[in-house]
Parts: C-alpha cells; sequence; structure tokens
C-alpha cells in the first residue's frame, strides 16, 4: 500500500506559461475591454440624460398612475359584441397584410441576397428595404387612407408595405445562411438559376423563414391594433374614441380584449415556431 | 492483385482502338494568378472505365475536375467532354454539358430537408418542365427516380428527409442522384473520404458497378490507394500539377506511389491490405 499521493503544486503542470494563464479561472479585462465598457457607460448616460430620463419623477408620478388606472375600473363589457367584431377585422387585417408582406417580402429578398442577385441589384434592393423599414407604418396607413379612403383596406396595405421593410432584410439573410454545397450541386448538375433557388435555397431556408413570417405575423396584429388612430381600420379607432370620451370602463375591456388576442396569437405562433425548429 | 480489375479492358495509353473516349484531354493547362496548378495534363476515359485520381491535396486533382465542366480557367490544352470544346462553351452551352456530367461530392450535398426522393430528382432538373420549380414531376420522371433509388437499395427510405440518413446512404442517394441525370460522366470527388472503410468498399462498390453496368465511365479522387487498387480500372497520378503516372490500377506499387506522394511516404499504410 502506497500513501495517498498529494496534487503536484499549482504551478507545476508542465504546460508553457500561455496555457497556464488561460488555465486561471478569472482574468482582469485588458485595456479594450476596459474601454468597451466606458464607451457603453458614456452612451447609456447620455441617452438616459437627454431623453429626460428620471427616476424622481416615475416615483412621484407613480399616485398618478395608479388613480389613472383605477378610474378605468371596472371593465364595461356593455359593447363586448363590438369589440369582438372589431378585433376578428384587426386579425384579418394582420392575416391578409402577413401573406401579401410575406409574398412581396420574398420576391424581393431574392434581389437583396447576395449569393442571388448581382451586386447592383442587391445594393438598389438593400436601399429600397432599408428606406421602407425607416417609415413607421402609421405614415404609409396615412398614406394609403387618403388613397383607398377610411377602412380596414388601407390598413391592410399599411401593414403589407410595413411587412416587407421589416421582414425581406431577414428573409434575405436567411436565404443567405443557406449550406452551399447542395447549391453547387444542383447548378453543376445543369439545373436552371430558378430551380437551383427553388430546390437548391427554399428548402433549406424554409423553417426561418416560416418562423420569421410568425414573428411578423404576431407583430402585424399587435401593429393592427393602432392603425385605427389614423382611421384604417380594426380596434385602434374605437380605442381613441373610448378614450377622447373618458369611457374608460369601455376603453379597459378594449385593452383586456387587444391583450386576450396578442397572447392567444402569441402562444400559437410560438408553439408552431417551436415544432418548426425542432 | 485482384483479377477482377484485368476483366474488364481498361483504356491505358496502349489499348487496343475501343469505343470513342469521353474525356479527351491533351496538354492541359490551368495558371491561377502565376503558378500552374495544372501543367501539361493527358488523360482519355473511356465508357463504362473506372479511373481513380491520385496525388496529394494541392496536386490539382479537384482543379482538373473543375476543368471537365468548364469550372477552372483553362489556359492551355485541348479539353474535350462527351464530344464537346469545354473551352469554347459559355451559358446555355455550358449548362448542357453540365448536365451530362454527374458529380458526386465528398460532403455529399443533398438537400438535407428534402427527401430521398426529391434529392433523386433534382438530378433531372435540367430537363424537366416549368412545373418543377414547384416540385411537381412527370410520372416518368419519379418512376426513373424511384427504380434508381431501388438500384442503390434505398426505395425503403423514398419518402424520408435526406438529413435523416447516414452519410453512406446518403452518398448513395447522390449517386442517384447524378444518375438521374441520365450522365455521360461521373465525377466523383473524394466520394469516401467522410465515410468509415466499409462503407466506403460498399459505396466505391456501388460506384464501379453502375459505371460498367451502364457504360458511364468514372473519374473518381481518392486518398486511399488500396481502394483504388480494388474499385478502380487505371489509376492516374498527379504531382504538381503533371501526370506523372498513368497504369492499370492492379500495377500500383511502391515505386508508383512514390512517384505521386513522394519518396518517404510508406506503400498502403492508410489501409489493411498490404502486399
Amino acid at each position: 500500500m502506497t500513501a495517498p499521493t498529494t496534487p503536484p503544486p499549482a504551478r507545476d503542470t508542465g504546460l508553457p506559461e500561455e496555457a497556464r494563464r488561460l488555465a486561471a479561472p478569472w482574468r482582469p479585462p485588458g485595456v479594450k475591454g476596459a474601454l468597451t465598457a466606458v464607451i457603453v457607460a458614456a452612451a447609456v448616460f447620455w441617452s438616459a440624460s437627454g431623453a429626460g430620463f428620471s427616476a424622481t419623477a416615475l416615483i412621484e408620478g407613480a399616485p398618478a398612475m395608479g388613480s389613472f388606472l383605477s378610474r378605468m375600473w371596472p371593465p364595461d363589457f356593455g359593447k363586448a359584441a363590438t369589440i369582438v367584431e372589431l378585433l376578428v377585422e384587426t386579425l384579418q387585417m394582420a392575416v391578409i397584410g402577413t401573406l401579401l408582406g410575406a409574398l412581396l417580402s420574398l420576391l424581393l429578398s431574392f434581389a437583396a441576397a447576395g449569393n442571388i442577385a448581382p451586386r447592383p441589384v442587391y445594393l438598389a434592393a438593400r436601399f429600397v428595404l432599408n428606406a421602407l423599414r425607416s417609415v413607421p407604418e402609421l405614415i404609409f396607413a396615412l398614406m394609403f387612407v387618403s388613397a383607398v379612403g377610411l377602412g380596414p383596406f388601407a390598413g391592410i396595405l399599411a401593414l403589407t408595405v410595413g411587412s416587407v421593410g421589416t421582414i425581406a432584410k431577414v428573409y434575405a439573410e436567411a436565404i443567405e445562411a443557406v449550406d452551399p454545397g447542395p447549391v453547387a450541386a444542383l447548378r453543376s448538375s445543369g439545373a436552371a438559376p430558378g430551380q437551383v433557388i427553388a430546390f437548391g435555397m427554399l428548402p433549406q431556408a424554409a423553417p426561418l423563414l416560416t418562423s420569421y413570417t410568425l414573428l411578423l405575423f404576431e407583430g402585424n396584429v399587435r401593429g393592427a391594433t393602432i392603425l385605427g388612430l389614423v382611421g384604417a381600420g380594426g380596434i385602434g379607432l374605437e380605442l381613441t374614441t373610448a378614450l377622447r370620451l373618458y369611457d374608460f370602463g369601455h376603453l379597459l375591456a378594449i385593452v383586456i380584449g387587444i391583450v386576450l388576442l396578442v397572447t392567444v396569437i402569441d402562444r400559437f405562433s410560438a408553439a408552431v415556431r417551436a415544432r418548426l425548429t425542432a | 492483385m485482384t483479377a477482377l480489375d484485368s476483366a474488364v479492358p481498361a483504356g491505358g495509353p496502349d489499348t487496343a482502338p475501343g469505343p470513342a473516349p469521353v474525356v479527351d484531354v491533351s496538354g492541359l493547362t490551368v495558371v491561377y494568378d502565376t503558378a500552374p496548378v495544372l501543367d501539361g495534363v493527358d488523360l482519355t476515359l473511356v465508357p463504362g472505365e473506372v479511373v481513380a485520381l491520385l496525388g496529394h491535396s494541392g496536386s490539382g486533382k479537384s482543379t482538373l475536375m473543375r476543368a471537365l465542366t468548364g469550372m477552372a480557367p483553362v489556359t492551355g490544352g485541348r479539353v474535350h467532354v462527351a464530344d464537346r470544346d469545354v473551352t469554347a462553351l459559355r451559358g446555355r452551352g455550358l449548362r448542357a454539358l453540365r448536365a451530362d456530367v454527374g458529380h458526386i461530392f465528398q460532403h455529399f450535398h443533398l438537400v438535407p430537408r428534402l427527401s430521398a426522393l426529391a434529392n433523386v430528382l433534382a438530378g433531372g432538373l435540367h430537363a424537366a418542365g416549368p412545373a418543377s420549380h414547384i416540385g411537381l414531376f412527370s410520372r416518368e420522371q419519379r418512376t426513373r427516380a424511384l427504380s434508381l433509388l431501388d438500384r442503390v437499395d434505398l426505395l425503403a427510405q423514398a419518402r424520408q428527409q435526406a438529413r435523416t440518413l447516414s452519410g453512406g446512404q446518403q452518398q448513395r442517394v447522390a449517386i442517384a442522384r447524378a444518375l438521374m441525370q441520365d450522365p455521360r460522366l461521373i465525377l466523383a470527388d473524394e466520394p469516401v473520404a467522410s465515410l468509415d472503410p466499409r462503407l466506403a468498399g460498399n459505396v466505391l462498390g456501388l460506384l464501379s458497378d453502375l459505371a460498367r453496368e451502364r457504360g458511364v465511365p468514372v473519374l473518381v479522387s481518392l486518398h486511399v490507394v488500396a481502394l483504388a487498387r480494388r474499385y478502380a480500372d487505371r489509376a492516374v497520378g498527379l504531382r504538381e500539377g503533371r501526370v506523372v503516372v498513368d497504369i492499370p490500377a492492379a500495377d500500383v506499387d511502391r515505386a508508383a506511389v512514390r512517384g505521386i506522394y513522394g519518396a518517404d511516404t510508406e506503400f498502403g499504410t492508410d489501409e489493411e491490405e498490404r502486399p
């Protein structure tokens, strides 16, 4: 029987100096790390002071928020039928707006994918998408209201254009991320460019594309609830009207309805996405 | 040295005039930047023969294969493949040539989420109508794809997603896809480098059987000399862009291997077979 051997002293591992430093559980940040931390902190402070963020105002204002909320209580479901009808209309707007937006986005994303489009087309498409993305959906809604009149159709058009701005670039990036091997294999077998996209790229990108489309749909359901502000259909108009008439019970009922709708859609879409990416 | 190899007439340099060659390359030179990657390569392949391409990484094996389908810039020499002058082809003509050449890749390159059947059908895209864009193929095409899957023993897996198949199965689907093109030549770039030795033999055996039974020549790059000796009719060795060996595969010996890989290479170290 031999006596249990004591572990060798920590330093005496036979590893070169470089490797021993890697073994240390914690290392102080280097110059670069410290500099990054300072810059991030400065940016946060600059933004908070510029945007008038004030913890004291928030705390002092808390009672006012309470009284606002208490005035809304209890919810008044007297016009539940109207609310349901408008929620359904909101959902329908989101469905069609997402569908049209996704189709347009898919077409545009081919032009915005570096592995499909030639460089000039790619740059032009990216520029258009950036421009679309930087315009708020409400502006599009105003534009379409003046074009096709008040109502949900204007809202659908606004959602469609807004969707393209949001999602086409993401689609393009999903397409760019496909494994180039199968694509090269199809090209080398004499397939035409359209066939290469249809057979080599889209099947590979499909799970991501579908997942992003569902996320877009979730966003559009929420987005459709405010388009009514400018008369572009959905429940938004009822919401602002209730607010203007100080009909707080009705207002709260509407908000509860929106929360329910958005929650149901988010749950549903999250479940589908989880199955897709599994 | 097995008797199997001598059963098939090898299309070596001094065979009697047989069928017209499918690959007819002479003096092929490819220069990238200023360094020649291929330097005066001669190569012929006749229908039904399996030619193993041996050589170090960087010896020009892949470039030679790419040059055969117009994917490497040919700076000099004559490259005729399937009765076409490759160097003169552009656009549509080049695509027609590529449709005539089946490729097998080291990493299979199947579309992972498509079924085995859809992957095989994809090999016939060049001959498919516009409906193929949405995945529609004729009954004849589907039947042909299914019988090819049957030939590679994967009919039962026809509806399975390619990514769920094992490596050996995926490479067999890739072989079926290449055959779906009804190719006049098959190029296989390290087709078994990602497979374990048993599957490697399995895949190479299938490939050489199909080459003989359909009269399609196969140019296959390998880095296991023993596999070349067992499954190929002829071995072509490249070294620094030149053909240093072009002999019946059964005649590959120590001297040939040293010629290809250098003096310090031990013969047969990379496989079980030692003569």
